[in-house]
């Protein structure tokens, strides 16, 4: 005996203001009474703070409460009987934060490190007092809604970026210092969170031969915790773009498709929590330190790294 | 036994052979003989029109028929892309096999980096990072230094194998992301680039799983396309669908594969992945310029130059799925490679060792570089093909030309390659210019030039070009050096110098050649290419005396050996024999030194007989046709010169003989009969024949001598040749019987010749007239070493002959009429006859016994009846000969199937011989026989 929701759409996404329509599905041998078989949507922003973000003490620890963005509750049937076999049952949500006025605005769904934005969308089945209650969850993604979204932009906002010796921050190997390098590029900042990542880099000049040339997507997630914010900042992907000591002035494409569900529209400061963007290029060169550190985290400035920071923003195009 | 009673039966030859001849009737013309010419002319036109040989097809039909096959293959590749695909992916397939061929893998392969992917059933588990530090602490330096494994071919590919299974096995059970993950890790094998020589093989390996993984995900979209969940069919994808037929869901799913793997941290991966399910892009959109644009560009990522080309043989294979107008993307592909190849070729470091590694490299990549050019003339639009002209420096203007970077060596190599000849043709001046000042290391620069020659021997320029290109490269301080490199251009270019007879060229060519070798011993590989060249030189001119005649030619032939050289020298000696007889002195000599060459280089020892024949039958061919005309002594001296030198075969020494034998005729033929002449003639030949080895050759040379010497009139030179033969004979009784050369077959109808000639062979007054026919059965009498069928038959030639020799006028005479016969030498002498009875009667009594020693029934049921027939035409009947038949008969009967014709003619024949017996005397015969079966009846 088993319930299961099939949603319309394979995608699972719906957008506010759709109707989230699909089937519960019963199977069962033999005949089965309940009490009412209700579906219910519930959408939370879930904070979680962890050791390690700025300006955390312990005390702080899983203190911040869930924000609800939607919970809502229908009963698609009232009490009766199922028959044997597979039963489908269809029912009908309206994605609509009406009974919350002034309530939060559908944000998109999101699987971060320390927020997580999600839609469960769960079915129960009540069997009275000596049965066992049937229940099963799925998760619903949901996207902005069309209406408001903005026209992709024509051009995609790009910046150019250079990365040489001088532009480092932290300490380099004393050949890279003496040999220099010089790698420029371009890279688009804002651009559309069904769109890749595009620009371009060049490896102009290096004395020293390069290890690899990677692009990360970092977030930066923070919440507002009393009236403290507390930041964190990790890796979402990582991306090859040059494999060993390529070939100088050759122009490298730069093409990084945005993972779905681990990132979305940058929502900005001025609420309980932000989520923000940002990539990084890093060149790594080759040199007997870092052979023998192998498995060295990109992030860390180490000696024979380069690297340049630039704030990404994310929206939801049409 | 005693003497039996024996009358030898009087025989008209000529009678004879009148009544057992068909008649005979002049024919009114010969069959064979040519028809009229005018007509001929007239059945040839005729032919030309009507004869519906396929085979002899007339070029108007030819050309018809390709026309059809390329409307056929317009309509074709018209109709659908798919077909031009799938032709192209047969020709990928031999390309692949082709490519693992070319780099055998060495049986072991020492990995680094992919050890721990391909060795992971063995990997320890995963060291915690603290635990790793401690140890980077520890040991600093073996941490540094990457642990190289060694695994033999065999595992490795097992390995692989296995991967690829899990990935299917994966994919049926719905685990698509371990067969996505298990896929990942097979591409990273090619990150290694370390042992070079496996490269092509792991690459045609990991893209056949990547090709299945693509080809899975495909399937599964299409179904996805095509049918809804519950499985009821939604619409069908034709061949030639658009993005357009696909459903959203389909869409859905395509894209979530497209960004599994844009999720793929290694560049080199997330390549080889995207492109092995490049064709899906079909369900997405229609154009896919960008997305091939994007990937070329991604590539350059790649820093390896041979995992970088081996990427983009990658893509090239995977974008013929794609429906796609043109190849065009290929030209990026091109020139992106270039700027990868033109940073090996201009490393500064030139350490040997760094040399040997690049030039493995440009090997390793060669084939590459050739399949990606094939697409390029295969799928491009023509500007794009001028494009890459322009590239490598065709159709610049002469200006610029000099200052730009000339193009890699390998790449202009196979742009030439697949150059169509008519441009080659028409821009020969310019590609030759281009190819003079393009020279690095990824391919030497003769092989351009060698590659410009073939093609222009292939697309006929005119003269004028031929001349100055020919001109140009083979002028004087020409940059090939090295005589090696020489040989291969020179061989390239000879078919046009022949075919232009341009024979100044010739002689630079050949003089170069000279000049470059010098006296140096040509190596194997030199040998091959002027193997080649001398190939050509000896096919172009019809006279051997022109070749000769070329400066340098017998030089730089003496500077070849091994297999070339007589490869080389039968050619000339094959064409030197090929027409008529070789009368110039200075040509035969010559040919005798290339023919002693040939001799010497031949191992007789260690060879097989097979592998030597060749060689000797030419220089036997050359000896036969050596002719000095009337100066008969030059010609005998010539002949002891080469029994001299050709010591070493049967085949050769015979000839030899032969030759002096027709000499010594032709002396005796001669006005003067110059009979010392024949005598030295046949003192040659003497001392020559018994250094023949093969018993049958030795046998044939010696009856063959004293037939000559015979017709000389040399009568005892005559009988001391019989008696050699026959020593030979006895030679070979003495030796198994088993091991006869060829068997009974071989050397029988030698004893039968010898019986024939013996038929006019005076007697010997001193050692007895009938000495020859008693040595003859004296040699195969002793029955331990005879093989039965071979006496039993002699036996027959001896009785024949006693029969002819008995007759009172032989069946035929002497040429040489000073030679008298036996008939008129014993003419009605009774001891002669006496004689020539004593010996068949010791024939008669040994038949018997003989026949019976035959094991096989069927050799000894034909033995007894050719026995029969013998005596039967040789005697009289008589009691003593009509019982012998009779038990022959017997043997027969037994031995062969009652069917029989032979036995049923001779049965009958030897019916009506035993009714001719005198009645008186069969009467006698009776006890006879009865005591003769019973002493008998112990061997039956």
């Amino acid at each position: 005996m088993s319930i299961q929701i099939k949603l319309s759409r394979a995608s699972r996404v719906y957008r506010p203001n759709e109707h989230l329509q699909g089937v519960i599905v019963t199977t069962s041998t033999n005949s089965i009474s309940h009490q009412g078989i209700r579906i219910t949507l519930n959408g939370t922003v879930n904070l979680q703070i962890r050791a390690g973000m700025a300006g955390v003490i312990d005390s702080f620890y899983n203190v911040v409460k869930p924000i609800s963005i939607i919970n809502k509750s229908s009963e698609i049937q009232s009490s009766g009987k199922l028959g044997a076999g597979t039963t489908e049952i269809p029912f009908s949500i309206t994605l609509s934060s009406q009974q919350h006025d002034g309530g939060e605005r559908f944000y998109e769904t999101y699987h971060g490190a320390n927020i997580s934005i999600q839609y469960l969308l769960t079915a129960d089945m009540v069997r009275g007092y000596l049965h066992k209650s049937l229940s099963t969850t799925i998760e619903v993604i949901i996207e902005s809604d069309k209406a408001y979204l903005a026209a992709a932009p024509v051009s995609p906002e790009t910046v150019s970026f250079y990365i040489t010796q001088d532009t480092q921050k932290h300490p380099l190997l004393p050949e890279l210092l003496s040999g220099g390098f010089r790698v420029t590029g371009k890279v688009s900042t804002c651009c559309s969170v069904s769109n890749p990542i595009t620009g371009d880099l060049v490896v102009e000049a290096s004395a020293t031969p390069i290890q690899s040339i990677d692009i990360l997507l970092l977030r930066t997630e923070s919440i507002l915790a009393g009236d403290k914010i507390l930041t964190d900042t990790s890796v979402v992907q990582t991306t090859q773009v040059a494999d060993g000591d390529v070939c100088r002035g050759m122009t490298l494409p730069i093409y990084v498709i945005i993972p779905r569900l681990l990132m979305c529209p940058t929502i900005l400061a001025g609420r309980p929590f932000s989520v923000e963007f940002q990539l990084t290029v890093v060149v790594s060169f080759q040199s007997e330190l870092s052979k023998r550190q192998p498995k060295s985290d990109l992030r860390t400035p180490r000696l024979w790294v380069a690297m340049e920071t630039l704030p990404l923003r994310l929206i939801r195009t049409k | 036994m005693t003497v039996m009673e024996l009358k030898i039966r009087a025989r008209d030859y000529g009678a004879e052979l009148a009544a057992a001849t068909l008649p005979r009737v002049p024919a009114g013309s010969h069959p064979l003989a040519n028809c009229p010419s005018s007509q001929q002319v007239k059945d040839v036109s005729r032919e030309e029109v009507d004869f519906d040989d396929p085979l002899r097809a007339t070029t108007r039909k030819v050309e018809d028929f390709s026309k059809n096959v390329e409307q056929v293959e317009l309509a074709t590749t018209r109709g659908i892309d798919h077909e031009l695909n799938k032709v192209s992916s047969k020709e990928w397939a031999a390309f692949k096999r082709s490519l693992t061929q070319r780099f055998p893998v060495t049986q072991t392969i020492s990995t680094t980096l992919t050890s721990d992917i391909v060795m992971r059933s063995d990997r320890a588990p995963e060291k915690s990072l603290a635990s790793v530090h401690l140890d980077e602490l520890d040991d600093p330096k073996k941490f540094a230094e990457k642990e190289a494994r060694v695994l033999t071919k065999q595992e490795y590919l097992s390995q692989l194998n296995e991967f690829k299974e899990e990935i299917r096995r994966a994919w049926l059970a719905g685990d698509r992301v371990t067969s996505l993950r298990t896929s990942i890790k097979v591409a990273r094998l090619l990150l290694d680039t370390s042992v070079l020589q496996f490269y092509p093989t792991l690459f045609v390996l990991v893209i056949d799983t990547m090709d299945m993984l693509g080809d899975l995900v495909w399937d599964r979209i299409k179904k996805k396309a095509e049918f809804s969940d519950d499985g009821s069919q939604i619409c069908s994808l034709s061949g030639t669908f658009t993005s357009n037929d696909v459903c959203s869901e389909a869409k859905e799913t395509c894209s979530n594969w497209f960004c599994k793997i844009g999720s793929i941290r290694e560049l080199l991966p997330r390549i080889y992945l995207e492109l092995a399910i490049l064709h899906c892009y079909r369900f997405l959109q229609d154009n896919f310029f960008a997305t091939i644009q994007r990937l070329t560009m991604m590539m350059r990522g790649i820093a390896d130059p041979l995992a970088y080309i081996y990427c983009h043989l990658y893509m090239v294979s995977c974008v013929h799925k794609l429906p796609l107008p043109s190849t065009d993307f290929l030209i990026d592909s091109i020139s992106d490679i270039e700027t990868a190849l033109k940073r090996i070729v201009l490393v500064k470091e030139s350490s040997e060792e760094n040399y040997e590694h690049r030039k493995m490299l440009f090997n390793l990549m060669e084939p590459t570089i050739e399949w990606i050019m094939k697409c390029v003339f295969r799928g491009c639009s023509q500007s794009k093909i001028n494009d890459v002209s322009v590239k490598v420096g065709l159709g610049r203007n002469q200006l610029t030309m000099t200052e730009n970077v000339p193009c890699i060596s390998i790449i202009l190599h196979h742009f030439i390659k697949q150059l169509p000849i008519e441009v080659v043709n028409t821009k020969a001046w310019e590609i030759l210019q281009v190819i003079e000042c393009c020279n690095d290391i990824s391919l030497d620069q003769y092989f351009n030039f060698r590659l410009l020659g073939l093609k222009l021997s292939e697309c006929r320029p005119t003269r004028n070009v031929a001349d100055a290109i020919i001109g140009r490269i083979f002028q004087a301080g020409s940059q090939l050096d090295d005589i090696y490199k020489y040989l291969k251009v020179a061989d390239a270019y000879l078919d046009l110098v022949l075919q232009y007879q341009m024979d100044q060229y010739l002689a630079i060519i050949l003089g170069g050649i000279f000049v470059r070798i010098g006296s140096k011993r040509a190596t194997e590989d030199e040998s091959d290419s002027l193997q080649s060249i001398y190939g050509k030189i000896l096919n172009h001119f019809c006279n051997l005396e022109d070749i000769f005649s070329l400066d340098y030619f017998i030089e730089i032939l003496d500077t070849v050996h091994g297999v070339s050289r007589n490869t080389v020298n039968m050619r000339i000696l094959k064409k030197a024999t090929r027409n008529g007889y070789i009368q110039d002195p200075r040509m035969i000599q010559l040919l005798f030194e290339v023919a002693r060459s040939l001799h010497d280089s031949i191992d007789y020892a260690n060879m097989k007989n097979e592998d030597h024949q060749q060689p000797s039958h030419h220089i036997c061919l050359f000896v036969s046709k050596v002719d000095f005309v009337a100066d008969l002594e030059q010609h005998l001296t010539f002949l002891i010169e080469c029994r001299a030198v050709f010591r070493n075969t049967n085949e050769i020494k015979e000839t030899l003989v032969h030759s002096c034998n027709s000499l010594a005729v032709k002396a005796i033929r001669d006005e003067e009969k110059r009979l010392d002449f024949v005598r030295s003639c046949i003192a040659f030949n003497e001392v020559t024949i018994p250094s023949i080895t093969n018993v049958i050759g030795r046998m044939n040379s010696y009856l063959e001598t004293a037939e000559v010497a015979l017709l000389g009139g040399l009568v005892p030179h005559t009988d001391e040749l019989i008696e050699s033969a026959i020593d030979t004979l006895r030679s070979l009784e003495m030796s198994d019987g088993a091991q006869l050369p060829s068997g009974v077959g071989g050397i029988f109808p030698l004893v039968r010749k010898l019986c024939s000639f013996l038929v006019i062979v005076p007697g010997n007054l001193d050692e007895g007239t009938t000495w020859a026919p008693r040595n003859i059965i004296s040699t195969v009498n002793p029955v331990s070493c005879t093989i039965p069928e071979f006496r039993i038959k002699t036996f027959c030639a001896v009785l024949l002959l006693s029969a002819a020799l008995a007759q009172d006028k032989l069946p035929y005479h002497s040429d040489n009429r000073e030679i008298v016969g036996n008939d008129q030498l014993f003419f009605g002498e009774p001891s002669y006859f006496r004689e020539l009875e004593s010996i068949s009667s010791v024939v008669l009594q040994n038949l018997i016994d003989g026949v019976q020693q035959e094991s096989s029934p069927v050799v000894r049921g034909n033995l007894a009846l050719e026995a029969c027939n013998c005596v039967v035409s040789s005697f009289e009947a008589s009691h003593e000969t009509t019982r012998i038949c009779a038990k022959l008969m017997e043997i027969a009967k037994s031995c062969l199937q009652s069917k029989h014709g032979y036995l049923q003619n001779t049965l009958r024949v030897t019916n009506k011989y035993i009714a001719n017996v005198p009645v008186n005397v069969s009467a006698f015969s009776a006890p006879t026989i009865q005591r003769e079966s019973i002493s008998s009846s112990p061997l039956q």
